[in-house]
């Protein structure tokens, strides 16, 4: 015996959704949003400038030969310097334009550098007076950040924080940058 | 359904379909472009930042603001800006000196707060902490130079420069 069922059509109904409250949450989720949206998305870039210690300094012996790099900004040109705190000096120099092109050039010399030498993580920036912050911001791009290809060189053993140290090693070249022309006179 | 009232017994209806459209759109737009950076800070309308391609976000609020005609320390006007330099009056060693001497205050409270936290440890030395400055980009180093010399003598010796990030 089948069974069969019948069926039976449902008779045509306009049903309507009210969208109206969809709306509402609509309308308040854009105000919120716009209220608190960044348009413009600021950053910070970290330096120091020297100062005087009674401190001894840590692990330094008086005789050891330390590698230091310079990177000496003016109107027309950026130049590194390359040399050692005791004899032989070995001062190098490398200028490039002051220019983007140039800055890439200096990046990629920098980068050759503390290939050569990764133990030096510090770099001193020495600007003329009239260079603008614009310019000298360009150039310490530059030296402190690590573009993509640069290899990521190891954090200094005596680093404090060894989280913040490796976390720095992937974004910064020369994490240190000390603003040699800032002294008192 | 929206109607229009009125002596007549039409019946008008809104199509609110593309509105939602348009919603939808922006508030995903305003999502992906929503902040979760520790701070926000609006930049002075007279300040235009320089650009860089740094990903350290802003984590405090600038102490310093050095707009296109005045210096500002913790938003009270110290100093006035005139042809890219403060007034000779203003200048002392080549520092700024309103600048220092208001920092010093500032270094001053730092140190007592740090020296608060650490209150457990005697051998604990208060420390001002880094300055955060904001600086418009077409000032010469020189006035930088002036600002950061005055803040070196007020024992503030770690500097976070602000910067525009670049947009990918």
């Amino acid at each position: 015996m089948s069974r069969k069922k019948k069926r039976r059509s449902l008779p045509y109904k306009d049903v309507e959704l009210n969208i109206m409250p969809f709306i509402d949450i609509f309308s308040m989720l854009n105000t919120f949003l716009l209220f608190s949206a960044v348009f413009l998305s600021v950053g910070v870039l970290d330096v120091q400038v020297p100062f005087l210690s009674n401190q001894p300094p840590p692990d330094d012996p008086k005789d050891s030969r330390v590698f230091q790099v310079f990177v000496d900004v003016t109107k027309e040109q950026v130049e590194i310097q390359t040399s050692y705190t005791r004899a032989p000096e070995q001062l190098q120099k490398f200028p490039f334009p002051s220019n983007s092109d140039g800055i890439k050039l200096m990046h990629q010399k920098l980068a050759e550098i503390r290939k050569q030498n990764a133990g030096t993580d510090k770099a001193t920036v020495t600007s003329d007076d009239e260079v603008t912050w614009e310019s000298l911001a360009a150039v310490l791009d530059g030296v402190m950040l690590r573009l993509e290809g640069d290899p990521i060189f190891p954090p200094a053993k005596d680093a404090k924080n060894k989280e913040r140290a490796e976390l720095d090693a992937k974004i910064y070249l020369y994490p240190k940058i000390v603003m040699g022309s800032v002294m008192f006179k | 359904m929206a109607s229009v009232g009125g002596g007549s017994k039409d019946t008008l209806s809104l199509n609110l379909n593309p509105m939602l459209d348009i919603f939808s759109i922006l508030i995903t737009f305003l999502l992906m472009s929503f902040s979760s950076d520790p701070v926000s800070h609006d930049v002075d309308a007279g300040i235009e930042l320089p650009q860089s391609t740094t990903i350290v976000a802003l984590d405090e609020i600038p102490s310093i603001i050095v707009t296109k005609t005045e210096v500002r320390v913790n938003d009270v006007k110290v100093a006035d800006i005139v042809a890219g330099d403060v007034p000779e009056k203003d200048r002392s060693q080549g520092a700024v000196y309103p600048v220092f001497t208001e920092l010093k205050k500032l270094a001053e409270a730092n140190k007592r707060l740090a020296k608060t936290v650490k209150a457990d440890d005697p051998t604990a030395k208060g420390s001002t902490g880094a300055l955060t400055m904001e600086m418009d980009k077409g000032h010469r180093f020189k006035l930088m130079k002036r600002i950061m010399i005055a803040a070196q003598q007020a024992e503030f010796v770690q500097f976070k420069l602000m910067v525009q990030k670049e947009l990918n």
